[in-house]
């Protein structure tokens, strides 16, 4: 059982049909194609890629939110049950979310205490009369004071309600729990808070954390690994201060350029060209050649596979992939 | 129209604070009479002169403002305002019946169309669809030919009037509350259905569910009236709003009042609701057309 | 848009047989049509008769698709009361309540769309008031009391009009008022409705903000953006041509389409019932589809589609 990573995620791939107008024919839009990820316990993953890149569906797929049309999920090396079954709403409590609009996640007409404690209620965990005390004393963990269950989710802040919705998610002391864009909606000074926050919890209590943002920023933050995603595949995966220091595909490269850190001599800033991915109209070839700043002829018509370069990370992109077998070569 | 000031305040509705704190007059007065009917409604045992059934045949088609019958009396010398209150009584009934049944199961309906998604709200839709499009008046009536009309079954039948409006409004604000929004997220904490569906979602649509009943409540006490004054409602000796106009038709040249009473509480109720609803609408749900 | 025409008519052919459905539902769950049919009565060996003839002891999806083929060649049995076929006790009583709706509809055409129009753009006028008050009355006083009360005005205290029967034209005025003067009252306030939310649109402040003349602006833009919601509830009123006046006629002593169908159903005469259930579907389905046609005309959008897929 402990040898399984946390969360296992194989090659899965989910396509939604869409048409356009009634003559149109539907066309298949791929937005996960193929994806392969591991969270470990106790450690952070982070899924960084523009909107549309396919990294909420990914992560809706990994809490088995949706069926994937193609590939599986592991969690603790078991499959997870379709959504909806008791045991895929028992697994529940094992997985958790945190999700990038904390107003719309609540439930405006009950109180935070009330929504809190809700994940007692629904697993049955405590004894009825102790569960407000519980909840409370969750709400204390996350940094809110105890007077403040008593209020209805529009009288908080954002960085409070985000805090909220973090405590209803831990209250099952979940093994994995998985954000989406948790801070975007938040303002800069409260972000930090927020993501202190999650990376005091986890070191706590032992979260694996599936961290997904635009904002690499964050990313480098939280992150242990981090995975770059472009238009439904993942374009780039290794350990986090390999890849940001030195991304290998052109894509991170420019997503790192665009989000300096501050103290570190900055590189020049690449900024891309061309329309930003739409998952309808997918490029052929490398999906990202036609806004490459490296991009060859063989990019526009043959698809990179996802392979490792000597240092251990995982690119797909021929470019590296020649630069490294001429420097094998050389050496 | 044309002259809308910026203000900075965000992008709520142009709605004027100081209208939001006064009811409007016409309002007040339908509330007043809502009341005022309600409570004729549930104390019509006490509030009754004589027994509306009972005969009084010294006194047959008396005027309104005769000495022992306020409003009169009918051709066998029954009281005219007893017989109105407890017609009040049964129209109330039936209405309040109807709208109860028909929100419950356009409810239920809607979650289920929302839930399973798919076939069994294709299923839904297109019952929905069915119901819109033919006038209830005549499903009603060929199902009372058939079935005949007992009290019961008469309210079941007014039961299934507009039921597919409150199918549409539940099975759209379920489903996007569900797709991102809190209905979704207690869903992820592992919460059952029925706990989704009626602690969280049914709470946070009630306001709008209550504006569809007092709008279609006027709908129903004039399709009961209808029916009844066709006499194929509410059967004697038991007496309603519209069986009462019914048999007042028959003396419309000799004795008008016993028309005139029933068809005057009918169009001030309806009236009075809708006013209600009208303005209930404006003020907790903008949206719903 | 040739698709558009086919789901619609699918629809429509569902519509349909979903009221065929409604019909023999509700007649086999009302009990042993033997029993309603033929009288308590009857000897044993006549009632099994009548069970053998009409396939009564079959099973039951055979009786349905049974049934459905019936219908589909037009038999629709016979009354009960005179033994006639039904089809054409209802069909004889056609003209009789056209002569009521056609005039109706006019008259709420003539009248409602442009006082709606009227009330639209000239909001909170006195014209503007008075249509909204007379839109609210229209609504709330039943069709019956309303026909009373001009009874008791025109025929009992003036004794300008007959109260009922149909011997002349001058019997039919009262009815047709009673018919349109509610049905007016509403398309008014349909129409002003609709109007008013085209007139808050931007497109409409745009066009007039870059000096196109208001009338044009109305003619050109208003109008023909309205009349998309309109157009639905004028087709709901031709679908009821034949059975919107069925309270009317009874208080009237119109001999329509509507006294048939409340005396056949007072004398549980089903096959009658019946016969005028699926004529008022196949009206409605039919104006349904002529609305659906006019969508696409006056909806550019609904040609290319883009939001047929909200159903």
């Amino acid at each position: 059982m402990s040898s399984a990573p946390l969360l296992q995620v194989r090659g899965v791939a989910r396509r939604y049909a869409m048409r356009r107008g009634l003559l149109g024919r539907s066309i298949d839009v791929r937005a996960v194609d193929g994806v392969s990820l591991t969270v470990e316990h106790g450690r952070t993953l982070g899924l960084v890629g523009e909107s549309g890149s396919g990294k909420s569906t990914t992560g809706r797929l990994a809490l088995g939110l949706e069926p994937p049309d193609d590939g599986d999920v592991m969690f603790k090396g078991a499959p997870i049950p379709p959504a909806g079954t008791l045991a895929w709403r028992q697994l529940r409590a094992r997985m958790q979310m945190i999700y990038q609009d904390p107003l719309g996640a609540l439930d405006r007409r009950l109180s935070i205490l009330e929504q809190v404690r809700e994940p007692y209620d629904v697993h049955g965990l405590g004894e009825a009369g102790e569960r407000d005390a519980m909840a409370t004393a969750l709400l204390q963990a996350v940094g809110l004071r105890a007077d403040q269950g008593s209020r209805y989710p529009h009288e908080l802040s954002g960085g409070q309600r985000q805090r909220a919705v973090i405590a209803r998610a831990l209250a099952t002391k979940p093994d994995l729990l998985v954000c989406d864009e948790p801070v975007s909606a938040l303002d800069v000074s409260i972000q930090a808070q927020v993501v202190n926050l999650l990376v005091d919890l986890q070191q706590e209590l032992g979260l694996g954390l599936l961290f997904i943002s635009h904002d690499l920023k964050v990313i480098r933050q939280v992150s242990h690994r981090v995975a770059v995603m472009y238009l439904g595949r993942i374009v780039e995966e290794g350990d986090a201060d390999l890849l940001l220091a030195s991304p290998a595909h052109p894509y991170t490269e420019a997503l790192v350029s665009a989000s300096p850190v501050p103290g570190r001599r900055a590189r020049p800033r690449i900024v891309l060209q061309g329309d930003p991915p739409n998952p309808a109209a997918r490029p052929s070839g490398c999906a990202f050649h036609p806004r490459c700043h490296a991009a060859r002829e063989r990019c526009k018509v043959e698809s990179p596979r996802l392979l490792p370069l000597p240092d251990g990370r995982l690119t797909a992109c021929h470019v590296a992939h020649d630069q490294a077998n001429f420097l094998k070569a050389a050496s | 129209m044309a002259d809308v000031t910026v203000t900075a305040l965000p992008a709520t509705d142009a709605s004027k604070p100081k209208q939001k704190q006064r009811i409007p007059l016409l309002v007040w007065c339908g509330l007043v009479w809502i009341a005022f009917i309600i409570i004729v409604a549930l104390f019509a045992d006490w509030l009754t002169p004589y027994r509306f059934t009972a005969y009084d045949l010294r006194n047959r088609l008396a005027l309104p403002f005769h000495p022992l019958h306020w409003l009169g009396t009918d051709e066998l010398g029954r009281d005219v305002l007893s017989r109105l209150i407890i017609s009040v009584r049964i129209s109330l009934l039936v209405a309040f019946g109807a709208t109860i049944i028909s929100a419950v199961l356009g409810t239920l309906m809607g979650f289920l169309a929302a839930h399973f998604r798919g076939l069994v709200e294709q299923f839904v839709l297109m019952l929905a669809d069915f119901q819109a499009a033919m006038p209830f008046l005549i499903l009603a009536l060929s199902v009372l030919a058939f079935f005949g009309n007992a009290l019961p079954l008469f309210i079941g039948l007014m039961g299934l009037y507009g039921w597919e409006r409150y199918a549409r409004i539940a099975r759209g604000l379920a489903i996007s509350a569900g797709a991102q929004g809190y209905a979704g997220a207690v869903r992820q904490i592992g919460a059952s259905p029925s706990r989704v569906y009626l602690k969280h979602i049914l709470p946070n649509i009630a306001s709008t569910l209550i504006v569809s009943m007092t709008l279609t409540f006027p709908e129903v006490i004039l399709l009961e009236s209808g029916l009844s004054f066709l006499g194929l409602g509410v059967q004697p000796p038991m007496t309603s709003l519209g069986n009462m106009v019914g048999y007042g038709r028959e003396y419309l040249t000799r004795a008008p009042w016993i028309m005139l009473a029933p068809a005057m509480t009918i169009v001030l109720t309806t009236l009075a609701v809708s006013l209600v609803g009208d303005w209930l609408r404006d003020k907790l749900d903008p949206t719903l057309r | 848009m040739l698709r558009f025409l086919l789901v619609r008519l699918f629809r429509a052919a569902l519509t349909v047989a979903l009221v065929v459905t409604f019909a023999f539902v509700v007649l086999r769950m009302s009990g042993d049509p033997a029993l309603i049919i033929m009288s308590v009565d009857a000897p044993p060996e006549a009632i099994a008769a009548f069970r053998k003839a009409w396939g009564l002891d079959d099973p039951i999806w055979l009786q349905y698709l049974r049934y459905f083929s019936a219908i589909g060649q037009g038999e629709l049995g016979q009354s009960m009361r005179d033994g006639r076929p039904a089809m054409q006790l209802v069909l004889e009583r056609i003209p009789a309540t056209l002569a009521l709706t056609l005039p109706a509809l006019a008259l709420k055409l003539g009248i409602g769309i442009p006082a709606g129009i009227y009330a639209a753009l000239h909001r909170d006028s006195l014209m503007d008031r008075i249509v909204m008050v007379t839109a609210v009355a229209g609504f709330t006083v039943p069709s019956f009391v309303l026909g009373l009360v001009l009874v008791l005005v025109f025929s009992v205290q003036l004794g300008w009009l007959p109260s009922g029967g149909q011997e002349s034209w001058r019997h039919a005025i009262l009815p047709v008022l009673t018919l349109g003067i509610g049905g007016a009252a509403v398309l008014a306030r349909f129409t002003r409705s609709a109007m008013l939310e085209v007139l808050g649109q931007s497109y409409i402040r745009t066009a007039s903000a870059k000096g196109v003349p208001w009338p044009r602006v109305v003619r050109g833009h208003a109008l023909p953006n309205a009349a998309v919601p309109t157009v639905t509830v004028v087709g709901f009123m031709v679908g009821s041509l034949i059975a919107g006046a069925v309270v009317v006629e009874s208080v009237f002593s119109w001999p329509g389409v509507g006294r048939l169908l409340v005396v056949a159903v007072a004398n549980r005469d089903l096959a009658v019932v019946q016969c005028i259930l699926l004529l008022v579907a196949m009206t409605m389905v039919s104006a349904n589809l002529i609305v659906d046609l006019l969508y696409g005309v006056l909806d550019p959008r609904l040609r290319s589609g883009a939001k047929a897929g909200a159903h």
